[in-house]
């Protein structure tokens, strides 16, 4: 088969018919549902990469596209299709999804048709999103999604379920639907001025200006700051964190996030160019103090889990600064760095989730030494933290490294302030780590942990494998950032000179 | 001349004379009757000759835009009277009465979707309402008692006001065509009195929409009335009402009326969700809803006459999730007092089936996407901005956002609790539920199939 548009539907659909199989399984099959959910997975991940690697980092615009009608009397369409951002966070929701699939196998016993059926159907909306050119679809999968995490939270997750659930749940959608509104005022003015009823995103390049333009971004950005979260809407996220079941961390750290990111790239900035550039920075800096703030409440966690969700904050701030500041190689390191937090941090909580169904617990204080019990286990969790810390070699430096190089000739207050969460994460993560694995076995529970299955194994491996090799060679991503970042930029108003992150010499 | 004449009372006597023949036969039977007569009449409207006729001048009009109307209260009031658990029946309801005096108040509804003039919608309000005040008052209880007493004094205060609105209007128009309304905006002399009593027409029908301030009686009748009657009057006596006023508005097409139904909306949608939000009966908190629904529907009369496609498409679903809530609430109700939020709990592991199709209702009815609840409420909203209204839509979107809450606490109760009490024997589910359920989970994504009919019908809109 070409690789098209075609594969690229495959790749988007597979999970969600998967997920209405594996949903209406008989009851006495209910032990299939597990391992058909990783067979989908695995096979959705197939068509992915073939994308990935088809994708020609020279061609400008969209990849395998597809414009189809839809519903006519609204002017709306179904159009999809890839540039290289969009490319690296498909590959990355691909990625994970057989890991958080397999990463379930033993954590969850309850109502396990279900379980998948939300974990693949959660895997289609994900997939929708990066792929959608059209924002109703855009709106739809962004909103569709909320449902199948809504349930893995409520439903699987841990005391506080169901608060941690329904604060998710409406604090996402009400951001969302100022979203909605914004949407239906950009569509009818864009009617009334060309003519025509389109929702197409490339129709909306530089849509309004002066205090129309900044109402409206404004309305764009609560919803995707939400997402991100950028302090100080990220209240939601320690709670859907923390009650989350290990699938749904690794899901919502992993992707979830960098959709709100992904929005500010895709949609708020290219469609209103003047206002990012008044409210860039004030928003940069906010992620700015985002990562300050959220290293030291993470610093002060007694809960790994917890640990790691303020970190998410920290993280993604850096990201955010990145991708603001419309140098090109901060905003491909930001893009860059989503994959890298998708990877590092989904690794941790799989990590923490690991320890957890051994001894049900979190908290650091019950833990100590455990690197003697389980030293394969602490090898890992080693690597993952040092790559979580940006340690040069492996992924997170790559990432980090570009933003601050790129951000600094623009805003060099905001990289500095960046820089120092960088350092503070140092702190609090090898801090979390003494704490947990080095010193003596005080806790007599903790003598007799197993090492490491098999299972296990197969979960962390992959995402270590990547850890290294975007640390040691990151020109195999970077190269398809190109264009697609240079688009952005010119987008944007930017006024920079085309530039590449791939220096290759001829 | 006569051949015609049939295509038009066709429809209205198959529903008629079967629910006649109901009140002679065994309670099964008769359940069979007046399903098998409203059935008949939906084919017979959708696959019935071309429809463009007006016997007897604008008292009645049989075309396009009259079919539509029909097939959409035809359709809820079929789905509501299948749904109708013969247990309930038994218990809550004379299965004979009901079975004649629900095909009779859809009759009304017909005629009052048909009629071209004031005195015709009077008096189809009046077949509309009768019936329904001898439904609401079935059950023999206090609850039952409170309901009908209730909805009869107010819903005949709005019955009056209609009348005094159309003696205003007569009286300075010199007129009873709808149509003729346009000309209020025109009229040299007493157009304060023309604008006022057009004004107290559509009032009486607010109360049957449920708009506030006319929305007192709501949560009362619809948790006091037997729930079959419920949702037949939350479905489609709703969207009858909700039509007469669209239409109603849109032939006046005053800017003062647009102020005031800015309003109306506004006040509609935040009385209808915060109510809600503290209920812990089920049917108490559909009730405030479909208040909170109306007022979404104003929101897209922003839009004008333009506007039709979207309230049709919004009403064919609202009342398809509506009646699929209600009918579910009346199939798993144990005792008088109707189901809580705690006798849902652990639904999902008693009976998936029913909880699965529950939660595809509600999170329609929240209007989330990619269910059908989400594309009626966007090109709702999207006619208010079109209308010029941004300011309307920004209120209606937080007033979904605040009515998530308690639409998640019956999906939280459903899936994320567990049982007080052993699961009861699991009970079939209607057939009637899937299609109901799969329409609210796919319509929207075929929603060009109910727009485009729809904005073809636009022309006759008087």
């Amino acid at each position: 088969m070409m690789i098209g548009p075609d594969l690229l539907n495959i790749a988007i659909y597979l999970p969600l018919a998967a997920a209405v199989g594996i949903a209406l399984l008989p009851r006495d099959k209910e032990h299939l549902a597990g391992p058909l959910a990783l067979a989908a997975s695995l096979l959705a991940f197939v068509p992915a990469l073939a994308l990935y690697l088809g994708f020609d980092p020279a061609l400008p615009g969209m990849q395998f596209a597809q414009d189809l009608p839809w519903l006519s009397a609204l002017g709306a369409r179904y159009a999809v299709g890839l540039d290289g951002i969009s490319l690296l966070m498909f590959m990355l929701t691909a990625f994970l999804g057989p890991i958080a699939v397999l990463s379930s196998f033993t954590a969850v016993k309850e109502h396990r048709r279900f379980y998948y059926a939300s974990l693949l159907a959660l895997q289609t909306g994900m997939l929708g999103v990066f792929a959608a050119l059209d924002l109703l679809i855009f709106y739809v999968f962004w909103e569709a999604m909320l449902i199948p995490m809504y349930f893995l939270i409520g439903i699987w997750g841990g005391k506080r379920r169901i608060y941690a659930s329904v604060k998710f749940f409406i604090y996402t959608m009400a951001g969302s639907l100022l979203m909605l509104a914004a949407i239906l005022w950009l569509y009818f003015d864009h009617q009334s001025r060309t003519g025509i009823y389109t929702f197409a995103l490339s129709a909306y390049g530089n849509a309004a200006a002066g205090g129309t333009g900044m109402l409206l971004f404004l309305a764009f950005a609560l919803a995707f700051a939400i997402k991100v979260p950028l302090w100080p809407f990220h209240t939601w996220l320690p709670d859907a964190h923390v009650e989350a079941p290990t699938a749904g961390s690794i899901i919502l750290a992993g992707v979830l996030l960098k959709m709100g990111v992904y929005g500010f790239i895709r949609i708020a900035v290219p469609f209103f160019p003047e206002a990012a550039m008044t409210a860039g920075w004030p928003i940069a800096a906010l992620g700015a103090f985002g990562v300050i703030y959220g290293s030291l409440t993470a610093w002060a966690q007694d809960d790994i889990k917890k640990l790691v969700a303020y970190s998410s904050v920290a993280h993604l701030g850096i990201v955010m600064v990145g991708a603001l500041v419309l140098e090109p190689a901060a905003v491909g390191g930001a893009v860059l760095q989503m994959v890298n937090h998708g990877l590092s941090t989904g690794a941790l909580f799989l990590c923490v989730g690991m320890l957890y169904e051994r001894r049900h617990t979190r908290l650091m204080a019950d833990y100590g030494g455990i690197a003697k019990v389980m030293p394969a286990f602490a090898a890992v969790f080693m690597i993952v933290t040092l790559s979580s810390i940006g340690l040069p070699g492996l992924n997170g430096f790559i990432g980090e490294f570009l933003i601050l190089f790129g951000s600094f000739k623009v805003w060099p207050c905001l990289a500095l302030i960046s820089l120092g969460g960088v350092i503070l994460s140092a702190v609090y993560m090898l801090g979390m780590y003494q704490k947990v694995f080095f010193g003596p076995v005080t806790n007599p529970a903790n003598k007799e942990l197993p090492d490491l299955k098999v299972r296990e194994w197969l979960c962390v491996l992959p995402l270590l494998a990547l850890i290294v090799w975007i640390g040691v060679y990151p020109n195999f991503f970077l190269k398809r950032l190109d264009t697609a970042v240079n688009d952005y930029i010119r987008l944007a108003g930017g006024q920079r000179p085309p530039f590449s992150l791939v220096q290759e010499g001829k | 001349m006569e051949k015609n004449l049939l295509d038009l009372t066709a429809p209205l006597l198959l529903v008629a004379v079967p629910a006649i023949v109901a009140l002679l036969l065994r309670p099964a039977w008769a359940a069979r009757a007046a399903g098998i007569g409203l059935f008949a009449a939906l084919l017979n409207v959708s696959f019935g000759g071309p429809a463009n006729i007006m016997p007897f001048g604008q008292s009645l009009v049989y075309d396009p835009l009259t079919k539509l109307l029909w097939l959409l209260i035809l359709g809820a009031a079929f789905a509501a009277v299948d749904l109708t658990p013969r247990a309930a029946c038994a218990a809550q309801l004379p299965a004979n009465e009901y079975y004649f005096l629900l095909p009779i108040s859809t009759v009304g509804l017909m005629a009052m979707l048909a009629t071209g003039d004031l005195i015709g919608v009077f008096i189809a309000l009046e077949v509309v309402s009768l019936p329904l005040y001898a439904l609401a008052a079935a059950r023999r209880t206090a609850a039952g008692a409170e309901a009908g007493y209730k909805y009869f004094l107010l819903g005949s205060f709005g019955a009056a006001l209609t009348v005094l609105g159309i003696a205003f209007f007569y009286g300075s128009v010199g007129s009873v065509l709808i149509q003729s309304a346009a000309a209020i905006s025109g009229l040299k002399v007493n157009q304060a009195a023309a604008s006022a009593g057009f004004l107290l027409i559509m009032a009486g029908f607010a109360f049957k929409a449920a708009l506030v301030p006319f929305h007192m009686w709501v949560p009362d009748v619809y948790e006091g009335a037997p729930t079959p009657v419920s949702a037949f009057m939350a479905s489609a006596v709703k969207a009858g009402a909700v039509l007469i006023l669209f239409r109603l508005f849109a032939a006046a097409d005053l800017p003062l009326y647009y102020k005031i139904f800015w309003w109306a909306a506004a006040l509609t949608m935040a009385a209808g969700n915060i109510a809600a939000l503290p209920q812990a009966g089920v049917k108490r908190m559909l009730a405030y809803s479909s208040v909170a629904h109306a007022g979404y529907l104003l929101t897209g009369f922003m839009g004008g006459k333009a506007a039709f496609p979207a309230v049709y498409f919004y009403l064919a679903v609202y009342a398809a999730a509506t009646i699929g809530a209600f009918s579910l609430v009346a199939i798993l109700e144990k005792h008088e007092k109707g189901v809580t939020l705690a006798d849902l709990r652990g639904l999902a592991a008693a009976d998936p089936a029913k909880a699965a199709l529950m939660a595809v209702f509600v999170l329609s009815l929240a209007g989330i996407p990619p269910l059908a609840g989400f594309f009626g409420k966007f090109w709702l909203f999207a006619q208010a901005v079109r209308g010029g209204s941004p300011g309307l839509v920004v209120i209606a979107v937080l007033a979904s956002a605040v009515s998530l809450y308690y639409y998640l606490s019956i999906i939280t109760a459903i899936y994320a609790g567990k049982a007080d009490t052993p699961a009861a024997p699991r009970a079939g589910t209607p057939a009637m539920l899937w299609l109901l359920g799969s329409f609210v989970l796919l319509g929207g994504l075929a929603a060009d199939f109910f727009l485009l009919p729809a904005a073809n019908a636009l022309p006759f809109l008087p």
